[in-house]
């Protein structure tokens, strides 16, 4: 088993998972192990891709990095504060300063708008105003979608609405991005065009991004590449 | 705003839309319910409202019996009571069944005297105008005023002539003599509005009704009217401590008692009946709103992902269904005012005045909205909807985000 201390050198962490394990129950009472000790370490605004076969325990190594799942042993890390042993409420109230999300099927809330879509991260947030408010602005003509701000998800093509999520994922200037498959829905030319603009967004806000990705040439772009295979990393 | 809040009315009113067909939907059967059941309470309130006021107009506030016996030497006890406060007028009155013939054919109605020598009456015959088609003045001990529907089936009209029998003329026939019969002339037809008085009672003068009953100076009761604000029932009780007995006090709400608590008793059974309906529309809602839960798993996932606590989220649908209940109680209210304005026509289609008449004693569908009502019915449909937005509440705050991420 890796030890926390050999792995996290960096002070610039700004997500650390040490040594997470994670067991299921399977119908028939056997226990499977998803996680065998997963160590990583994603830097200030570096990206990194995870690649992994499906159900290797990629999305659930992400939900237990976000503090959606509780890991069966382990610990978390945001931004050098250990979180995993925090209570629900309290990961939720942290959660949403300090990371944004991307998800394959975009999760827009169909009766907003997009620029009301991009809002929403800072209502929960508790942090919208005026000044909020024209910086989502501002990020949906970054995104390409200057004169699709009061179109609803439903008038938007998959792209469109990615980029939404993209920019929703980004208005809180989180620290962290946590990535899956967003281009999983889009086809290769817009998957390029999004994960081009993804990228380019992140680094320009210093923000870090987590992606997972099936994509081997999106891994590429990216400042870090891991493997998940049979419940560790490589 | 708080965002729980934001989204429950981004929810219900969609951006670019008034309003989702689920809210419409909603807010329209809330609404019917609150229709059905204030609109209901408010004219059995009208029912309640106008019966009594005909029945305290046309039997007194407080009457005063002996065991149905006659009651004499009242001159000083009558003084007495016209100086009690409160009271506004006192009357010594006379009633009894009669055969009445006209052209040979009887009818039986009820005569009840007025005094036409003092004009005292504790029944606003005059301020009224229970009279029509002539005048309570012209009456004297030569003529009657008869009940109008009484009259029309009779076919009696005003200044026609009509034979009394009264039940004391059989003592004459025992011993061998031959009543003669009172005769009397039509001078008016009485119009209370109240048409069990208007079908059945007669006014003779308080004389002519001694010596038909052989009353002598007697009277059947006497009955007191009282200023508006006067409480009947606790004017009664007080004045029951200094009659003597058999002498009873009774008030106008004791006197027709069964007739005012099946009309209540109504209005608590047509409530219990219509509530149903305001139960159905919330199940309704519960049900649409537990669809919209598992429907939009996903976004509750990111929801909580963004940061939202499992309690907003539970929040952000019962503030749906509270705000259907509150939409819905005041759409419910305002559509109840504007029914219940145009409800002449809407009677007249549905049932027709005649039966109107016929069962309730009016020509007009009577409305009383009370504030009471108002309230219950508007706080029960708030309850109920809140409630049923709880459940699917309680369905999403319990949702993990992490699974319902991955929802298909």
């Amino acid at each position: 088993m890796n030890s926390g201390e050999n792995i996290l050198t960096s002070a610039d962490a700004v997500l650390k998972a040490v040594d997470i394990r994670k067991k299921f129950k399977s119908p028939d009472a056997r226990e499977i192990e998803v996680l065998r000790g997963v160590n990583l370490e994603v830097l200030r605004g570096q990206s990194v891709s995870l690649r992994g076969e499906s159900g290797a325990g990629k999305t659930t190594f992400l939900n237990i990095l976000a503090g959606l799942e509780t890991p069966t042993s382990g610990e978390i890390y945001w931004d050098g504060d250990r979180v995993d042993n925090l209570s629900n409420s309290k990961q939720a109230s942290l959660r949403g300063g300090f990371m944004g999300f991307v998800f394959q099927n975009y999760c827009l809330v169909p009766e907003l708008n997009a620029l009301e879509n991009v809002c929403l991260a800072s209502r929960i947030l508790g942090t919208f105003n005026a000044t909020l408010k024209d910086r989502a602005v501002e990020l949906l003509e970054k995104v390409g979608l200057k004169d699709r701000i009061k179109h609803l998800p439903s008038q938007l093509s998959g792209g469109e609405k990615q980029r939404v999520a993209v920019a929703r994922a980004i208005i809180n200037s989180p620290r962290i991005i946590l990535a899956d498959e967003p281009t999983g829905n889009l086809d290769e030319t817009t998957a390029n065009d999004v994960m081009e603009m993804f990228l380019n967004l992140c680094s320009e806000q210093k923000t870090a991004l987590l992606l997972i990705t099936h994509n081997p040439d999106f891994a590429k772009l990216t400042d870090k590449r891991v493997y998940l295979t049979a419940g560790e990393l490589a | 705003m708080k965002w729980w809040l934001y989204i429950a009315l981004k929810q219900l009113f969609p951006t670019g839309r008034v309003a989702s067909f689920f809210a419409g939907v909603s807010v329209l059967g809330v609404a019917l319910g609150v229709l059905g059941l204030f609109g209901t309470q408010s004219v059995m309130n009208g029912f309640h409202s106008q019966i009594g006021t005909k029945l305290r107009d046309t039997t007194g506030d407080v009457i005063i019996r002996q065991n149905g016996r006659p009651m004499y030497n009242l001159k000083s006890f009558v003084e007495r009571l016209k100086k009690m406060d409160g009271v506004k007028a006192v009357e010594q009155t006379a009633r009894g069944p009669v055969m009445m013939l006209v052209n040979n054919v009887p009818t039986f109605p009820v005569l009840r005297s007025f005094d036409t020598i003092t004009g005292e009456c504790a029944l606003p015959i005059a301020e009224k105008n229970f009279v029509r088609m002539g005048n309570i003045d012209k009456l004297d001990d030569d003529s009657i005023i008869i009940g109008q529907y009484m009259a029309s089936n009779a076919g009696i009209s005003v200044g026609d002539t009509v034979e009394i029998l009264s039940p004391t003329m059989l003592d004459r026939i025992k011993k061998d003599e031959v009543p003669m019969p009172a005769r009397l002339e039509v001078v008016g037809l009485l119009a209370s509005g109240f048409s069990d008085v208007d079908s059945n009672i007669a006014l003779v003068s308080l004389r002519r009704m001694r010596d038909l009953y052989g009353l002598g100076e007697g009277t059947h009761a006497v009955v007191l009217r009282l200023d508006e604000n006067q409480d009947c029932t606790k004017f009664a009780r007080n004045l029951q401590r200094e009659l003597k007995y058999p002498m009873r006090a009774s008030t106008w709400l004791t006197s027709n008692e069964g007739f005012l608590r099946v009309i209540k008793m109504e209005k608590v059974m047509m409530s219990l009946i219509i509530v149903l309906i305001i139960l159905v529309a919330s199940f309704s809602i519960c049900i649409s709103l537990y669809t919209s839960v598992l429907r939009k798993t996903r976004e509750i996932g990111l929801m909580g992902a963004m940061g939202a606590r499992p309690y907003q989220i539970a929040l952000m649908y019962c503030f749906q269904g509270f705000l259907i209940g509150v939409l819905g109680a005041f759409a419910g209210l305002a559509l109840t005012v504007l029914v219940l304005h145009f409800r002449e026509p809407l009677v007249q289609l549905i049932v027709g005045r005649q039966a109107l008449m016929e069962f309730y004693h009016f020509a007009h569908l009577p409305v009383k909205y009370e504030l009471a009502d108002a309230l219950w019915a508007c706080g029960f449909s708030i309850v109920l909807c809140t409630l049923a937005g709880f459940f699917p509440a309680i369905r999403a705050a319990r949702l993990k985000s992490s699974e319902a991420m991955r929802n298909e």
